[in-house]
């Protein structure tokens, strides 16, 4: 089940406080948060290393761009490597990897959060609570009662539109005929933040809501980027779609704004990890580090993310307590999102 | 010194100790993938008991019945329509005084050497529905609501491929009128036949086979291609063959799935070939003995310019258009701005070749990929071939069959072999650039192989018998005498080898990993966001660098490129 709107954070943030103390016995094993002296330290170490290696699917190509920038202008001598996929598809060279035990991967950053509960069974992460963990809002912290990995970007499914027409401001509108053909869409077996939102319509609308956004012969895409690139080239004039990439190309004149759905965006909470065989385990932990200092936020603001810090506002100052939003549990995409795929290949035959 | 050499050699001739390594890694490299895919096809992945459970999955469920379905009518109506274009372009250019052959012929290799999913890209900006440019310029000019083109459809698909599947017809016809002497059809003339009849009754029939061959070719290649049906027919929501294997990639992983769907095409690869091998032995028989026979052109008078408007069509769709769409973006700042001030840049080339370390990387991969590649095709297929033309190993046609094994293996299935050989100790090459070289050379290893042979059954042996007979070891003679007579030979061949690993995807989306990225596997990650501009620029540079490359061939060695790689002999 997608839990209930909420209009306020606090809520959901007590509500995550009382599961932590709930599973308090895990926490005898964790780790204790980095101090200064530490991450002077770790620096120190990863420069030995030289390298950290990260895939990504947190945000767009240009966005990882400038958090790889702004982290070697902090941290100078440390090569960044990363690439830039969707969630599914950085989790399956990820999992080949470890079958063939090749350990290439320093940073592992999805935005599906049952992946992490995955390798959190496959006991290849790492435990880690970086330094200013405490910055990003209370519900937030400490998103794994073992600490095996953190939230490291935000964001939302909601309705992106061309400004050529009136958007539709409720999910089932995306079903109505008017919409034939005009409709794009990622896939769930390639993106993280499509499977985040199939599962909560699904556990909203029941599958029929698919069916009738079937009828409109949606195109579909891979990446829940493409979307965006479809309604910029006026491909299609509405998709369910990111905020960040489609703020950031409408921040650089293109024909595409962003609808708050009134029946609830659907918040991403994208996970980061360290894994346990890194190459370089200093450099990516003091990379898993830098994701919550006040440069790390502001590089996301800048690339229209939302910034994981409570001390750094929003590109596009909405708060997160002022949307109307939902979120799907862990335990809920883990079941849920093959689930999804396997209906959405019967429905959509792709 | 050099006589305790020259007795070593004597007493255990070393090119027996090369030729046997040559032999055990071409066992490894083509039987051991081949063999591990039939095992894991076989292979219950939940208890490792064998049985045909795989197949029973792969081929009673009609969600992995449509696809090859779906991949039937593909590469059928792409090998039809190719065929159907590809014979009158040949006898136009080869038979005809249409103006511009010389232009039309290298249009038609530029076609050839063109990828696919390149063009299927091109195709992307120039036929989306909405914001296609075809479509835009139709809208903009008749005021309709909606242009005509859909490429994100079967037949998009088919339209595309057909426009990088000419080449094939287009050579073997071309090959054939080539032969074909004008005797028969003067004397049908002096018997009164019309243009049109000798043409129908004498020129057509002679030429069948090689249409016959040019259709299978197409057909084995529209089959095999992943590349532009993913680009076209994953946003069309048709699952063709390959691209249903791409899904059983995807987590939790299904090789043992992907291995029995991946059976049939490789059986049907194999018969076609088979089939295609023996009606180009026939094509040849055909024209012995009418060899040498004058050939002249046939007058078009008043239709040489309505002709040539028609031929060149084909590379204007194929080569002109595309190329425009992909330089044109990637010379652009944003592609969805068009063609305004300021929206002009080579920003992308700079992003690509100087100020993004994993296009860099991507790009150096490649090269140092491909060239690694062709050199182990070539020295393998320079070891092997010669002791095989010479005679010098009994069983001499089974080394050369399993040299040629991988040509009949579509390059998405070698991958799936593979991966299930060597993602596992104790040879593990998966996560190392090996993966892919490995791969790349033993794709190509036909390629280079029967280009070697055909070099070297024109030198006969006889020079290296005299310098055998003057105490020289095998390896000295052949280091001394034959290599350098055939320097052109095996240049060509490694050049042939050369080409298509530097561009390789349907092998190498499979085997990659993010560390050992190689140009194309970053143009199929790229595509999933859009990121038209970055992508184009990488096409552009592979197109740069292909075009080099056949142009030092030509140069140089001036060999006809699609002869060489279509036909291994």
């Amino acid at each position: 089940m997608s839990r209930p709107t909420r209009s306020s954070f606090l809520a959901l943030a007590a509500g995550a406080a009382a599961g932590l103390s709930a599973r308090a016995p895990a926490e005898a094993a964790k780790p204790n948060e980095m101090s200064d002296a530490d991450v002077s330290k770790l620096y120190a170490a990863a420069k030995k290393e030289g390298t950290v290696v990260w895939w990504t699917a947190h945000y767009a190509q240009s966005a990882a761009d400038r958090v790889r920038d702004a982290f070697k202008a902090k941290y100078p001598g440390i090569e960044v490597q990363f690439i830039r996929q969707t969630a599914q598809v950085i989790f399956q060279r990820l999992n080949q990897d470890l079958k063939s035990n090749v350990h290439e991967l320093d940073v592992f950053a999805s935005t599906d959060e049952s992946h992490y509960v995955v390798l959190k069974k496959q006991n290849v992460l790492s435990a880690f609570v970086p330094a200013d963990i405490n910055k990003v809002p209370l519900s937030l912290r400490h998103l794994d009662p073992d600490e095996m990995y953190q939230i490291g970007a935000l964001g939302f499914v909601l309705i992106n539109f061309n400004t050529k027409v009136q958007p539709p401001h409720r999910w089932p509108q995306l079903g109505d005929p008017k919409w034939k053909d005009q409709l794009t869409l990622g896939h769930p077996a390639f993106s993280g933040y499509v499977g985040n939102w199939v599962v909560a319509m699904n556990d909203k609308y029941g599958w029929e809501y698919f069916k009738s956004i079937a009828a409109n012969n949606p195109k579909i895409g891979r990446s829940v980027n493409d979307t965006v690139t479809d309604i910029v080239g006026g491909e299609r004039m509405v998709g369910a779609g990111p905020d960040n990439y489609s703020l950031e190309r409408k921040a650089g004149g293109n024909p595409i704004d962003i609808v708050y759905p009134d029946d609830g965006a659907v918040l991403i909470t994208a996970p980061v990890a360290v894994l346990k065989a890194a190459p370089h385990p200093n450099a990516g932990r003091l990379f898993m580090n830098f994701m919550y200092s006040r440069e790390y936020s502001q590089v996301l603001v800048k690339s229209y993310n939302y910034p994981l810090r409570t001390d750094v506002p929003s590109a596009n100052g909405v708060k997160l307590d002022k949307i109307h939003w939902t979120r799907n549990k862990v335990e809920r995409l883990e079941t849920g999102i093959p689930e999804v795929v396997a209906k959405w290949r019967e429905t959509f035959n792709v | 010194m050099a006589r305790n050499v020259q007795r070593l050699e004597r007493r255990i001739d070393a090119g027996a100790i090369v030729f046997a390594l040559a032999v055990a890694a071409v066992a490894i490299m083509v039987m051991l993938p081949l063999t591990w895919l039939l095992y894991s096809s076989l292979q219950n992945p939940t208890n490792a008991t064998l049985g045909f459970a795989n197949y029973a999955t792969a081929f009673t469920k009609s969600i992995y019945l449509t696809p090859i379905a779906n991949s039937l009518i593909l590469a059928t109506s792409v090998a039809a329509i190719a065929a159907a274009i590809g014979t009158p372009l040949a006898w136009l250019v080869a038979r005809t005084d249409i103006p511009g052959r010389g232009l039309l012929r290298g249009l038609v290799i530029a076609a050839f050497v063109t990828p696919p999913f390149l063009g299927a890209q091109a195709w992307m900006l120039l036929a989306a529905p909405h914001s296609g440019w075809l479509n835009r310029a139709f809208v903009a000019m008749t005021g309709s609501t909606q242009g005509p083109f859909n490429i994100y459809s079967l037949a998009g698909a088919i339209f595309v491929m057909a426009a990088y599947n000419i080449p094939y017809t287009f050579t073997f016809v071309s090959g054939a009128l080539a032969l074909m002497p004008s005797d028969l059809e003067d004397a049908a003339a002096i018997l009164g036949s019309g243009a049109l009849r000798r043409t129908m009754t004498i020129v057509l029939p002679l030429a069948l086979p090689a249409i016959i061959a040019g259709f299978i070719m197409s057909f084995l290649e529209a089959i095999s291609e992943f590349g532009a049906p993913a680009f076209l027919l994953i946003p069309a929501r048709t699952q063709v063959i390959t691209t249903q294997l791409y899904l059983f990639f995807q987590y939790p992983t299904r090789i043992e799935l992907a291995a029995a769907y991946a059976m049939p095409m490789l059986l049907v690869t194999a018969g076609l070939l088979y089939a295609q091998r023996r009606l180009i032995g026939r094509r040849r028989y055909t024209m012995i003995g009418t060899k040498g026979g004058r050939r002249h052109l046939i007058p078009l008078r008043g239709l040489r310019w309505p002709l040539f408007a028609c031929a060149f069509a084909v590379p204007f769709i194929g080569v002109i258009m595309p190329y425009a769409a992909l330089l044109a973006t990637s010379l652009s700042r944003a592609w969805g701005r068009g063609p305004v001030p300021g929206n002009l840049t080579f920003y992308w080339y700079r992003w690509a070749l100087f100020d993004n370390p994993e296009t860099q990387r991507a790009v150096m991969h490649s090269f140092v990929y491909a060239f690694a590649a062709a050199t182990i095709a070539v020295a393998l297929a320079i070891t092997i071939g010669f002791a095989v033309q010479r005679g010098l190993v009994p069983g001499a046609q089974i080394f050369a069959f399993i040299c040629m094994a991988p040509y009949v293996i579509p390059g998405i299935i070698l991958a799936i072999g593979f991966y299930a050989a060597f993602s596992r100790p104790p040879l593990l090459l998966y996560g190392t650039a090996w993966m892919l070289i490995v791969a790349f050379a033993t794709r190509f290893l036909p390629i280079a192989y029967s280009n070697f042979t055909t070099s070297l059954q024109t030198l006969s042996g006889d020079l290296e018998l005299a310098a055998r007979s003057l105490g020289a070891g095998r390896i000295r003679s052949i280091v001394t005498i034959t290599f350098p007579l055939l320097r052109n030979g095996i240049l060509s061949a490694w050049l042939l080898a050369f080409i298509p690993a530097l561009r390789e995807l349907s092998c190498a989306i499979f085997l990659f990993t993010p560390q050992t990225a190689v140009i194309s596997t970053v143009i199929f990650d790229f595509s999933d966001a859009g990121n038209f501009e970055a992508l184009s620029t990488l096409g552009i540079l592979i197109l740069v660098a292909t075009f080099a490359i056949v142009l030092l061939m030509y140069r140089f060695l001036g060999r006809s490129l699609i002869e060489a790689e279509a036909q291994p002999a």
